[in-house]
């Protein structure tokens, strides 16, 4: 791997701002008003999203990675660590592969993202309770996924468009 | 620069797209009707913790109200039950989002406690499987 200090600068600022959305996104949190648990809109995703668009699988990868990392050391635990990760390597799997499906705009691939991202979320609960109680909250979840992945996948469009990878680096 | 796709230039959902949801709630629907719990008029509480019951209420002959602290664990709670229904009455997590889901009173509810592994489910039957409190 060719160390290269633009890509590493990407990667950062990019972490960075997915580790801001998710605390962001805690502040609001979305169970308030459905008490639904695991419901979150998932606008770190819209980071995982770009950089799979505009920079590659690995640096995707990366930064998912590390986000998931920080995250649980910021706020979480270790269990915290277990969801965030078992959701977000889902739901990256899911993406990478509908993005190189043709015939896909950004809301079948956001959608299909927030949904893998709940069953990994789901699985991780059934293997720390040891239990497949978790599961009951799958099919409510999945829809949710809907809703959510259709808000993530507008806001996407919206960040594809307006930020090209050649521009990356002027725009920050 | 790689991995660029098509679906990265379009602006509006595609018939794919559709394609995507349908797969979703076909999915959803499968596995609500799969999950679909067994009625009865017999409601029975089943607390564990880490897999091993802790305690068990026959929410439908209960008279009196009972409170369940549960203190071996790492976020304490209290668990009250009722004639009919059961809920998490107080608990010392940052989030208390089984306080907030409140009372469940019909079969196949249930509440989970993901950091203290601890499930609450109610299940129906056509007969008593027990007479009272254990545990």
């Amino acid at each position: 791997m060719q160390f290269d200090i633009q890509r590493l600068t990407r990667c950062a600022v990019l972490t960075a701002l997915a580790l801001a959305l998710s605390v962001a996104e805690g502040l609001v949190p979305l169970t308030i008003l459905f008490p639904l648990p695991g419901l979150r809109l998932g606008l770190a995703n819209l980071v995982t999203v770009y950089a799979l668009c505009r920079l590659s699988g690995r640096d995707a990868l990366l930064i998912l990675s590390a986000r998931c990392l920080l995250g649980a050391l910021v706020g979480g635990n270790l269990t915290a660590l277990a969801f965030s990760l078992a959701g977000g390597l889902l739901a990256f799997l899911a993406m990478w592969a509908l993005l190189h499906a043709p015939g896909l705009s950004l809301f079948g691939v956001c959608i299909a993202g927030a949904a893998a991202h709940n069953t990994g979320q789901i699985l991780a609960a059934m293997a720390v309770l040891g239990s497949s109680a978790a599961l009951a909250y799958l099919p409510p979840l999945l829809l949710s996924s809907l809703a959510t992945g259709t808000a993530t996948g507008a806001a996407s469009i919206l960040l594809i468009r307006r930020l090209p990878a050649s521009g990356l680096m002027r725009h920050l | 620069m790689n991995a660029r796709s098509s679906a990265a230039d379009r602006t509006r959902p595609t018939l794919l797209d559709g394609a995507v949801v349908l797969f979703i709630v076909v999915a959803a629907v499968a596995l609500f009707i799969a999950l679909k719990p067994a009625g009865g008029s017999v409601l029975t509480a089943t607390v564990t913790v880490d897999g091993q019951v802790i305690a068990q209420y026959d929410l439908t002959h209960l008279t009196e109200p009972e409170t369940l602290e549960v203190s071996d664990v790492p976020y304490p709670l209290v668990i009250r039950a009722e004639p009919g229904r059961i809920r998490v009455e107080k608990s010392s997590c940052p989030d208390n989002d089984c306080v907030h889901i409140g009372w469940i009173s019909s079969a196949g509810g249930q509440i989970i406690c993901l950091p203290n592994r601890l499930i609450i489910s109610v299940t129906g039957s056509s007969e008593s499987t027990v007479d009272g409190v254990t545990g």
